[in-house]
């Protein structure tokens, strides 16, 4: 009799404790909605490049369809109607109620973060039963760009690299050349030394040589590694960092204590402005449609690189990443690759798109922008060289913070009376500090 | 005893506090983080959590349902050995989940399982090492020590939600109730060792008690000890001064009647021949009476045996003693009942039939005794025949005489032979009266 009692009381309570188990891994949903057989993705519906473009839906409709023929029997859904300032948002609540999509896009802002809480699935097991897949096809910063913790979360889907705009009216007016794309700090700085001055004779400059060039781009241009990979430490004292930092010094002082604003370079009253690849190829091809820039010449070359570095600046791409508690994985991991992997639908990119493929041998065919650079100061292979070569920075939590923080640095250091060298001390122990701290956040 | 009842009502007390902060909590979790998603916030709560936490719904249900799986396996409480160690785990393990899933803001079911543990494990030495690993799971559980190794949402993270005052206020209720829990959890603690001290006080009271009535009854012991040798000395005393006054009334006043008569008769014998005649007459009248004056002092010394049981198990009862204290074999045959006898007759038969086994064995060194007792119209036989060495000559010792008196008082007689053995036939006359009775 109490034999018999116990046996019910514990068969009640494993029962109780499977079904905690269930209930916490969703494996419910199969049993009250059967087998899927629909993938979802999540998108946004504007351009990720901030800029105008119509065309939103049409890669993934192309690409959906593709993936239907290749899958018979798989339906591929998304919801349409959010927009990019929106995703991060939609997104979260999404994944906080568990009704993400299978397959989603990730800003590269979030990405950081997703990986870290862990609600990214992680490709590497994919991508190493995957015969079909090879990441060498892939420009190898933009593939870098899917990765946190030595693992694979998101797969690039379109990416730019940050370029330096050239007003040419300016240059013509003033009989300079447009710098060759292999051009260093020492002409950048003589260019902008040249044409900043007072043209209306006011007594104020009203002509500059540069806005938005920051620390950030003398950096990336001097080769410098500010943090490690998993973001504990930072080599803030590095002689480059002082060479860095001494060259801002001295752009700045170029000015003279007047400061441009990005409007004054919409005027024409700038030479220089680092803008993203994405911007240029929006307003390029389509002067009639699009005129912004009306009342001048521009073109767009690689960064100036330091005297230790390269040309190169870094790389923003779009990721897209699978929902770690997706039912139909596999499935996913066959639509990412559609849209990733897949030549016919990279190219797209350049057909509805301001970015760039990641796949190397669709940027390096592509007619469209062949046409597009072909003429300019820089060849198609320079803008390849760009992508490849681009910084990959070190993918931590908090890399923001640590960046503002290092941000703060900089500001301290240029606008203080202390010399660099000892400044770079003291913010040295500074940053590892907080660093030290953020982690345990 | 009603005290032993009132931790019980603690336990009640816990596992009902405990579901409701357990639910307390879970539904602050999850109206939490249901708030954030109606706000559009959750991108902003997100970048401050290390994880990604379970649906709003979920948290309330699987607490609920662990809380409910422990609550039932604690219903068991006959468990022993290995099912014991299954039991607890258990315990500790939906436990710590239940902690897990409330992000170890609240630990106190711990305490819980510790108040069970203490309440349905017997022996102390198998509470030990189970209160000492529930306890460490305690330790371990704490939300600081925990996230300190694995960032943590913490309770104010998802009370971000809400304004600040209201999340004091709620925070306030939590910390209120959890501090209750450990309170009842302590003066559950102090109720189950006093209950404890009070049991060993109260076994150690008993123990005192036996002690001392141990002590007084061996007293009492040595006491009756010595009362019985008393006793059996005062009985032998009584015996001899009974006997001393028998004979001193019975045979020492016969003997002095016979003496002064005998004495009278001496001096009177040549003088009056015929007056001595009458004297001696009387003279033996005295000595007759004293005779029966002796046998009834005898007679109130019969043997045990006659004393407590008839004739015939007596005389049973006498074969298997000798047997068993001599190699003889006895054989006897009772052809008629021997239980319609007075006292004096019973008596001189078991006298006769045991001083007929003792001769055999002592003088005979016989090793086989037959012993027959049958009757012919109104005489009792009695014969007893041996194997033994007989004798040719027949000396009457004191037995043999003593036989022939005791019969000669019955008016019965005595023959026996010495050739072949021995043999010895007893002839009673049986009164008449007696026989019917029987």
């Amino acid at each position: 009799m109490k034999n018999k009692k116990n046996i019910l009381i514990v068969s009640l309570s494993v029962l109780l404790v499977v079904s905690s188990i269930v209930i916490y891994c969703g494996t419910y949903k199969e049993f009250m909605e059967g087998k899927d057989k629909t993938v979802t993705i999540g998108l946004f519906s504007d351009s990720y490049w901030e800029v105008q473009n119509g065309y939103s839906y049409c890669v993934l409709d192309d690409a959906i369809k593709l993936f239907e023929k290749q899958n018979p029997g798989v339906k591929v859904e998304y919801t349409s109607g959010i927009l990019k300032e929106d995703y991060s948002e939609w997104l979260s609540g999404q994944l906080l109620s568990e009704n993400a999509p299978d397959v989603f896009y990730v800003l590269a802002d979030d990405f950081n973060n997703f990986a870290e809480i862990g609600v990214l699935a992680d490709l590497s097991l994919f991508i190493k039963d995957d015969k079909d897949f090879n990441k060498k096809a892939f420009y190898s910063s933009a593939y870098a760009y899917g990765q946190y913790d030595g693992s694979q979360y998101g797969l690039p889907y379109e990416c730019a690299p940050k370029l330096m705009f050239v007003n040419k009216s300016i240059l013509d007016k003033e009989g300079i050349e447009v710098p060759d794309e292999e051009w260093t700090w020492d002409d950048f700085y003589s260019i902008c030394e040249n044409v900043t001055k007072d043209t209306d004779g006011n007594g104020t400059i009203d002509q500059f040589g540069v806005i938005g060039y920051t620390w950030e781009e003398a950096f990336e241009s001097e080769g410098i590694k500010l943090f490690n990979q998993k973001g504990t430490k930072c080599d803030f004292t590095d002689d480059k960092i002082g060479k860095a930092l001494s060259f801002i010094e001295r752009l700045e002082s170029i000015n003279m204590g007047y400061s441009a604003d990005s409007k004054d370079f919409d005027l024409g009253n700038v030479v220089f402005q680092p803008m993203s690849f994405s911007t240029y190829r929006a307003y390029k091809p389509y002067p009639l449609k699009v005129k912004k820039y009306t009342n001048f010449e521009w073109e767009c070359i690689p960064m100036p690189a330091g005297p230790d570095g390269d040309n190169i600046s870094t790389l923003d791409t779009l990721l897209i990443g699978m929902n770690k508690k997706s039912r139909n994985k596999d499935a996913a991991w066959d639509l990412i690759k559609t849209l990733t992997y897949n030549t016919k639908i990279q190219s797209e990119i350049f057909d509805y798109s301001e970015g760039v493929s990641v796949l190397k041998e669709v940027t390096e065919s592509e007619q469209t922008l062949g046409q597009l650079v072909n003429g300019n100061s820089f060849s198609l292979a320079v803008l390849s060289n760009a992508v490849e070569e681009a910084v990959v920075v070190p993918r931590f939590r908090y890399y923001d913070e640590a960046i503002s923080e290092v941000a703060q640095a900089v500001k301290a250091i240029i606008d203080g009376d202390y010399n660099i060298s000892t400044g770079q001390i003291i913010w040295n122990r500074k940053i590892n500090k907080y660093l030290k701290n953020s982690k345990w956040k | 005893m009603d005290n032993h009842k009132n931790p019980d009502y603690m336990l009640v007390i816990m596992k009902n506090l405990n579901l409701v902060i357990i639910l307390y909590i879970s539904l602050i979790m999850a109206s939490s983080l249901s708030g954030y998603i109606y706000e559009n916030s959750v991108y902003e709560f997100l970048a401050q959590v290390s994880y990604m936490p379970a649906a709003a719904w979920k948290i309330p249900v699987i607490s609920c349902c662990l809380y409910a799986s422990c609550l039932l396996i604690m219903l068991i409480k006959d468990a022993k050995g290995y099912k014991l160690v299954l039991k607890i785990s258990f315990e500790i393990a939906t436990g710590f989940f239940i902690s897990c899933m409330l992000g170890f803001s609240y630990t106190g079911i711990l305490l819980l399982i510790i108040a069970d543990t203490m309440r349905f494990v017997p022996k102390l030495e198998q509470k030990f090492p189970f209160i000492v690993i529930i306890c460490l799971f305690y330790f371990i559980a704490d939300y600081d020590l925990v996230s300190s190794r694995y960032n943590l949402i913490s309770l104010e993270t998802y009370l971000g939600y809400y304004q600040s005052d209201i999340r004091s206020a709620l925070l306030g209720i939590k910390n209120v109730t959890s501090s209750l829990n450990t309170f009842i959890f302590l003066i559950y603690m102090i109720m189950v060792v006093r209950i404890q001290m009070d049991e060993k006080e109260r076994i150690l009271e008993l123990n005192n008690q036996l002690n001392s009535a141990n002590s007084e009854l061996q007293q009492a012991n040595i006491q009756l000890e010595d009362y019985a040798t008393e006793s059996v000395k005062m009985a032998e005393m009584k015996e001899r001064n009974r006997l001393a006054r028998e004979i001193h009334d019975t045979l020492g006043h016969a003997l002095t009647g016979i003496i002064t008569g005998i004495e009278a008769c001496t001096t009177l014998m040549d003088v009056a021949p015929e007056a001595t005649k009458e004297q001696l007459k009387a003279i033996a009248e005295v000595a007759r009476q004293g005779i029966t004056d002796v046998r009834r002092s005898v007679n109130a010394l019969r043997p045990d045996a006659l004393e407590k049981s008839g004739l015939e198990s007596a005389l049973i009862t006498l074969v298997k003693e000798m047997r068993s204290a001599t190699s003889a074999r006895i054989e006897y045959n009772f052809e008629t009942s021997l239980n319609c006898f007075s006292d004096d007759e019973e008596d001189i038969i078991y006298r006769i039939v045991q001083e007929c086994i003792t001769n055999s064995i002592r003088h005979g060194k016989a090793d086989k005794i037959n012993i027959h007792i049958s009757r012919e119209f109104n005489l009792l036989k009695i014969l007893i025949k041996d194997n033994g060495t007989g004798c040719g000559e027949i000396k009457k010792g004191f037995g043999l005489h003593h036989m022939e008196e005791r019969l000669d008082m019955l008016h019965g007689s005595l023959d026996y032979n010495g050739k072949d053995g021995f043999t010895v036939e007893a002839k009673i006359p049986i009164r008449w009266g007696t026989e019917q009775n029987g």
